[in-house]
């Protein structure tokens, strides 16, 4: 914009101060609260991805070739120990375990209880999976131990179980035989979910293998550094491992995936109703600015400016009133969010002390997402907001005949 | 013999349609050469303003033929007449209508700034407030200036970029006299210099003396049309002829 022009534009929002501060606060407003929502779904994302990832599902997982349809516990893969290497071996791997499951019945006395029995790698799945960190009597798998288990809380208590007890495990053998095997209990888990707790069972690798018949590794799952290492990291294994099928935990939990994208399309929904709202009110009183002025833009027109001119003279008063919005909403949401990003909004009084969805345990502290985005975003959304306020009154403007508006107006 | 700067042949002008149409032009003939200094008189309603707002390609004739500045008014587009008016025509109105948020200087400038001129239009908008006396009057605002003051920089900023033809309507209807006599003399020294074609309306008397050539319209038609007695056209400027269309 020319010198006069933006000087123009710059006194012009100074005509009616009251209304440009008002446009101003709503935008501001409007635009910190959709920043606040926009933070809030970031970190509940964050808590929802690190709940999935954390609870043992990890970034990646290598599956045999055929699980992803069937699910199959029974299948393995082609070659577990070399799949483990090349997870572990993967630049940007923090950890990676095998596991094998089986679906198993644990009887003590007359009191069964079904659970889902996974073999792990004592080591790896302490770092892999946060419940194997939620001990609340006893002690974790030692590597290399034989004939241990760690059941969950709820699990003990319908068994009437003790650590130390000895409880019979069955499960289905490869050929369809019934197997059977002694585990001694050596702990529980409290994940703060009895539902979970009470179909919860961790044995060595080994044992599982015992059981079910089946060698090797059902799975190797994989902890990343950074989720954003995803893709590259998938494709590198994948390419590794051709007999072999690599998921991310997206895919492995697209139930979860789904309820994530629906309250992100809810959170949008609420972010726009917001925007909506914010849009009507500077464009009424962009508006009014306008009708307000229409002898003066006759004028203008009259002495030759154009339509696209006067259009961008009014883009130029909306894009000032919009970075001050900007302004006004960093400096709204910033202190908010840097504060609500270090302490976390603590749902736990509503929800319990770990809320489980889809069989994940989510310990309900969101700590809001506070980044570089939040600048570009301000500007982003309030720029936005007045320039598509001003299109009506801008339109209004282009149209007029400069001579009515001479002859008719005061 | 010089161009003619406005040809206007059987121009009419309605408004409204029907029962309700007005006929604020009946069938005007003009032509008004370069460097002329015209006034446009008649009572309320014979049509002044609606003809200095075809002339300054602001409307279109209902009907007849209109050249301004060698381009026919009816035929162009809105964008091609905001072109004409950008490039070769100046406004002065009756209520100065300054941009009130910008001071005298960047209201002269503005319209030079529309028109593309680069770094000078500073230097040439001072230049033009120097001619109008308006030197150190060039950084306040508007409304900090008297109304002859306004008019002033309403003329400066009409004819800073020299157009070929300026229009001004009722320039003087708010200025007391002697304001009135100040602006009617720098407009005819402007005139002068610069050798533009100055058309102005007015109810004034004392106004209508500095004119060199009267036009009366009277309902929509021209009554009369005379040049000042041993004040011919070509007397005020050296090189420009009685007007052709001009009438005893």
């Amino acid at each position: 914009m020319a010198l006069v022009a933006a000087r123009y534009a710059l006194r012009s929002t100074r005509r009616n101060l009251r209304r440009t501060a008002l446009s101003v606060a709503g935008i501001g407003i409007g635009c910190a609260l959709a920043l606040f929502a926009d933070s809030f779904n970031r970190g509940r994302d964050r808590l929802y991805s690190r709940a999935v990832i954390d609870n043992g599902v990890g970034h990646l997982r290598v599956v045999p070739a055929g699980w992803r349809r069937s699910r199959d516990p029974q299948l393995r893969l082609a070659a577990g120990n070399a799949a483990l290497a090349a997870a572990r071996e993967l630049p940007g791997a923090a950890v990676a375990g095998a596991r094998a499951r089986a679906q198993a019945l644990l009887a003590m006395g007359t009191r069964v209880v079904a659970v889902e029995m996974v073999g792990v790698e004592a080591e790896a799945e302490q770092r892999l999976d946060r419940l194997a960190r939620k001990l609340r009597a006893g002690r974790w798998l030692r590597p290399g131990e034989r004939g241990a288990a760690v059941l969950g809380q709820a699990a003990l208590d319908r068994l009437r179980a003790e650590l130390g007890d000895e409880v019979l495990a069955t499960a289905v053998g490869s050929g369809g035989t019934i197997e059977s095997a002694m585990l001694t209990v050596v702990g529980a888990i409290a994940t703060g979910s009895e539902e979970m707790d009470a179909s919860l069972c961790r044995t060595s690798l080994a044992d599982v293998e015992a059981l079910t018949g089946l060698a090797g590794p059902a799975e190797v799952t994989v902890l990343l550094r950074e989720l954003a290492a995803i893709p590259a990291a998938r494709s590198a294994l994948a390419a590794r491992l051709p007999a072999e099928d690599v998921m991310t935990w997206e895919e492995l939990t697209p139930d979860f995936k789904g309820h994530i994208e629906q309250d992100a399309a809810f959170s949008r929904l609420f972010t726009g109703v917001i925007l909506l709202v914010v849009l009507l009110g500077v464009g009424s009183a962009q508006l009014a600015s306008v009708l307000e002025r229409r002898r003066e833009f006759a004028v203008l027109t009259a002495l030759g400016t154009g339509a696209g001119r006067l259009v961008r003279l009014l883009a130029g008063e909306a894009i000032l009133v919009g970075l001050a919005g900007a302004a006004l909403a960093l400096g709204l949401a910033l202190p908010v969010l840097a504060h609500l990003h270090r302490t976390g909004i603590d749902f736990r009084s509503l929800m319990g002390p770990g809320w489980t969805f889809q069989g994940v345990v989510v310990e309900p502290i969101i700590y809001l997402d506070l980044g570089a985005w939040v600048l570009p975003e301000a500007l982003g959304i309030s720029l936005a907001a007045t320039l598509l306020a001003t299109l009506w009154p801008a339109w209004f403007v282009a149209r007029t005949d400069p001579a009515e508006a001479l002859r008719s107006l005061p | 013999m010089t161009e003619p700067v406005v040809v206007a042949r059987g121009v009419e002008k309605v408004f409204g349609e029907g029962a309700v149409a007005v006929r604020a032009l009946r069938g005007v003939d003009l032509e008004v050469r370069e460097g002329e200094f015209l006034a446009l008189v008649g009572p309320s309603g014979s049509g002044k303003t609606t003809l200095l707002n075809l002339l300054g390609a602001l409307d279109r004739p209902t009907s007849g033929a209109l050249s301004v500045l060698g381009r026919d008014v009816a035929a162009l587009g809105r964008r091609q007449r905001a072109a004409l008016r950008l490039r070769g025509i100046g406004f002065v109105f009756q209520a100065y209508n300054l941009v009130p948020v910008l001071t005298a200087r960047e209201n002269v400038e503005f319209v030079l700034e529309l028109q593309g001129m680069g770094a000078e239009r500073r230097a040439r908008a001072s230049e033009v407030l120097d001619e109008l006396g308006l030197r150190d009057l060039a950084g306040r605002r508007p409304a900090e200036l008297s109304g002859g003051q306004q008019q002033r920089v309403a003329v400066a900023r009409a004819v800073a970029s020299r157009p070929r033809l300026v229009l001004a309507d009722e320039p003087t209807a708010n200025l007391d006299g002697e304001n009135a006599e100040v602006l009617m003399h720098l407009m005819r020294d402007l005139r002068d210099r610069h050798g533009m074609t100055f058309l102005f309306s007015t109810h004034d008397p004392r106004v209508v003396t500095h004119a060199v050539r009267v036009v009366t319209l009277v309902d929509g038609r021209v009554a009369r049309d005379e040049a000042k007695a041993g004040e011919a056209p070509h007397e005020i400027l050296p090189g420009v002829g009685r007007a052709e269309g001009a009438r005893p």
